[in-house]
């Protein structure tokens, strides 16, 4: 059986390559897939604790994360969909118009 | 205005309704001619628009002297008055009286108008015509029409003179006159001396007006009206006043008429070039020569006469102001006579002689005689109007030629001038029975009495003195004009090169256009200008009947003097009760007539025309070279103003310039100086401090924004990274710390 220390440091190293792969990283597609990978380290958390603590709470919680998952995924795609129609780019440093 | 109360006086007469036509006839003529004379292709639109205007005016004065004969004697006045020039309201004059006087801009017809408006437009009429001959060479350029015009001009000034019905009308055409002088002696601008010329002929106008300005002032401040028929019909009332007080100056009636007699005869000295002001007169000779016969020598210079004349009620109770006139008129006179005795400039001549003629008319009034001295106004316009004509027609004969010396023998080509100048000799010299002898003996004669007194030899020496200078003048006279007959028209001619005897000088000419002096022959002169000049002759001939003096009855009559007398206030003081005819009488006449003339014109000929080489003149002016040098110089007088006067005057004039220059435009500059100065250290406070602490503001701004800009970089990652770091930090704190 998979200890818990162990679920856990991998969904905590799974969420640092989200975080770096959101920072890094400058196509937004990878961001958006980067933000997914952050996600899905929490649902592993969210999962390991139910199992842990013996609770289904976690695992449905899990499941609603990942229905927000689905409809931010979405979203964050039209949005790259409709950034790209305008701008001709998907590179997070060519969208700088706040730029002081 | 009066047509209505005139008309019942006047049957079938025009009223007055067209008397303001006379002075404005010439006007309209001035009008047209001045301002569509340079479009009109053919100048004999000009002379038909200033010949008709002076023409239409002479008949229209000629209709109206006529119906004022027909008028009884007392009211011989005919008056239009056209509206009111301006309105003084009240004004406070002597004796703490109030005036409420107007100034109309009206005309006045009377005995003394009627002769000088005939005078004027008559003379003018001919001078007129001879013009279109004598500027002939002016008709090819453009400035033939301005010379028209500005003769219209004056003919209109000096209508307005003779005509006005009170002081300031006439004190407007004085002004007039004295205009159109300047323009036409400065005809030919482009000359020095003409413009000079007639700077002079202003100048010393001037200095004449403002004397004549001061004596209307102060007949404003007595009389409180300067309209003559109120001056004329207060005249009695004011002389029986006590005394008047002006100024804080009391004193009796007879020193305020002195005082006004004196300051108006001032103005009469420069307008009619009396001593000390007649320089301008000669020098005037440089316009063209009609305007020398019509201004310099019938008309305008005769206006300081017509003043006299027609305030006599001033100067008839004004005693001294008489005396004052008589010395200067006969010492005018005299001096002008001596100085045309050395002249060579032909018109020059004619220029002392008009001076030393305008001195005798202020003999006679001097003496109190102002008929005879108007009289001799009108026969010397005749005269001297043609012998000035006639001096232009030789001038042209002889191509612009104006020294006597180059001249000589014109009578064999110029005889209807010769003879028409001949006669106005005679005329000038007081041969009998030419008009100068009905004219001038009367004036020397009513001079004469003023000591004779009816052979009581009781008036004062003053008469006997100035009549002494009177007849050395008529001497004078009668000598330089013969000396002008004999270098004129008799010998033969030097001018073509024939001069046996070395007379001709050179490069003496004062004419403008001087043609080279090649061998040519004088011509007569076109039938436009020889026929005025005759025309004036006759009326030289003819014109002393007018007026045959008391002691002549037998001849005619005196009725210019008869038809003056409504004018005259009384008979002047010196002339009271004298009216007796003497045998002294006679015997002047004889002496002056038939020795004393006669005797002038004879040595003239034994100088200049019996030795055709002068060689006895020459003599003459060996002997007494200073004195002929004097003379010829004309006393220095010129100089000795220059050194005097106008030396000064341009000195002070010079160091005002410098006081301007230095002083008040120092002063100016300086606080211009001053105030751009103030504004560069404005400026520089403005620039520096109070825009700098501005901009300095701004600037910092801009640095601390500039250091904040860098935060915003608009780029998702950055932000995303620093809410990370803030994450990581509230962690740290929130576990460690």
């Amino acid at each position: 059986m998979i200890s818990l220390n162990t679920v856990l440091f991998i969904s905590s190293l799974m969420f640092f390559i989200g975080v770096a792969g959101v920072l890094i990283r400058r196509n937004l597609l990878i961001i958006l897939m980067s933000v997914e990978l952050m996600l899905n380290a929490a649902n592993l958390n969210l999962i390991a604790f139910a199992r842990y603590s013996g609770t289904v709470e976690g695992q449905a919680f899990a499941l609603l994360v990942m229905g927000f998952a689905a409809a931010e995924v979405a979203i964050g795609l039209a949005l790259a969909v409709a950034l790209y129609r305008r701008k001709d780019t998907v590179q997070a440093d060519d969208i700088n118009l706040l730029n002081g | 205005m009066n047509d209505a109360t005139l008309t019942h006086l006047i049957p079938t007469s025009l009223g007055v309704s067209y008397l303001w036509l006379i002075p404005f006839l010439p006007l309209f003529g001035f009008l047209l001619n001045g301002l569509t004379g340079r479009h009109l292709r053919n100048n004999s639109w000009v002379n038909g628009i200033a010949l008709g205007s002076v023409g239409a005016s002479f008949l229209l004065s000629l209709y109206y002297f006529f119906q004022l004969l027909q008028l009884p004697e007392a009211s011989r006045s005919l008056h239009q008055s056209l509206w009111t020039w301006f309105d003084v309201g009240a004004a406070q004059i002597a004796g703490q009286r109030l005036t409420f006087a107007t100034v109309e801009w009206a005309y006045k017809f009377d005995v003394l108008s009627a002769a000088m408006a005939l005078l004027v437009t008559g003379a003018g009429f001919l001078i007129h015509l001879f013009s279109t001959g004598y500027m002939e060479e002016e008709q090819k350029d453009f400035r033939y029409y301005r010379f028209m015009a500005y003769l219209n001009l004056f003919v209109f000034s000096m209508l307005n003179l003779v005509l006005g019905s009170n002081i300031l009308m006439m004190f407007l055409g004085w002004e007039g006159v004295g205009l159109c002088s300047y323009l036409l002696i400065g005809f030919y601008f482009d000359k020095t001396y003409a413009g000079d010329a007639a700077k002079k002929a202003f100048v010393t106008n001037r200095i004449g007006d403002f004397g004549f300005m001061l004596g209307f002032f102060l007949i404003f401040m007595v009389f409180g009206s300067l309209d003559y028929d109120t001056l004329m019909g207060s005249a009695r009332s004011v002389m029986a006043l006590p005394s008047i007080t002006l100024f804080g100056h009391t004193a009796s009636p007879t020193f305020w008429m002195n005082l006004i007699g004196s300051c108006l005869f001032i103005g009469a000295m420069g307008k009619s070039a009396q001593i000390p002001l007649y320089v301008w007169l000669p020098d005037a000779m440089a316009g063209p020569t009609p305007v020398s016969a019509l201004i310099h020598a019938a008309t305008m210079v005769t206006s300081g006469l017509y003043m006299i004349t027609r305030l006599n009620f001033i100067f008839v109770n004004a005693p001294a102001a008489l005396h004052f006139i008589l010395f200067i008129g006969a010492l005018t006179a005299l001096l002008a006579a001596s100085m045309g005795l050395a002249q060579y400039d032909i018109k020059k001549v004619l220029a002392y002689s008009t001076v030393s003629q305008l001195g005798f008319m202020f003999m006679g009034m001097g003496a109190g005689a102002f008929t005879a001295g108007m009289f001799h106004v009108f026969t010397h316009a005749f005269f001297k109007a043609c012998l000035f004509l006639g001096s232009g027609s030789v001038i042209m004969a002889c191509h612009h030629e104006q020294d006597m010396r180059n001249m000589g023998g014109l009578r064999k080509y110029m005889p209807w001038t010769f003879w028409s100048m001949l006669l106005s000799t005679f005329a000038i010299a007081g041969i009998f029975p030419f008009s100068g002898f009905f004219s001038k003996d009367e004036i020397l004669w009513k001079v004469f009495e003023g000591w004779y007194q009816g052979g009581t030899y009781q008036g004062s020496t003053l008469y006997l003195s100035t009549w002494l200078m009177g007849m050395i003048a008529a001497f004078f006279t009668a000598f330089y004009m013969m000396r002008l007959i004999c270098m004129t028209f008799l010998g033969n001619y030097r001018g073509g090169g024939e001069d046996p005897y070395h007379l001709t000088v050179q490069g003496h000419s004062h004419g403008h256009d001087a043609h080279g002096s090649g061998t040519h022959v004088p011509h007569e002169v076109p039938w436009n200008m020889w026929v005025p000049v005759f025309l004036l002759a006759l009326l030289a001939v003819g014109g002393g009947f007018l007026n045959v003096p008391h002691a002549l009855h037998v001849l005619g009559h005196a009725h210019f003097s008869e038809w003056l007398s409504p004018i005259l206030y009384q008979v002047a003081a010196v002339h009271e009760g004298v009216e007796a005819v003497s045998t002294m009488e006679y015997g002047l006449m004889i002496w002056a007539t038939v020795i004393w003339a006669p005797g002038a014109m004879a040595l003239a000929y034994w100088f200049y025309a019996a030795d055709p080489s002068w060689s006895r003149a020459q003599r003459f002016v060996k002997q007494y070279p200073n004195l002929f040098e004097w003379v010829h110089a004309r006393y220095y007088i010129d100089e000795f103003y220059e050194a005097l006067l106008i030396t000064p005057a341009k000195r002070l004039a010079g160091q005002l310039w410098s006081f301007d220059t230095w002083v008040v435009d120092g002063v100016v500059n300086g606080a211009a100086r001053a105030t751009l100065l103030f504004a560069r250290i404005s400026y520089w406070f403005d620039t520096y401090i109070v825009d700098g602490l501005v901009n300095f503001v701004a600037w910092l701004l801009q640095q601390f924004a500039l250091l904040f800009k860098a935060l915003q970089s608009g780029r998702v990652q950055n932000y995303a990274f620093v809410m990370l770091l803030g994450f990581v930090l509230l962690l740290f704190f929130k576990f460690l710390g």
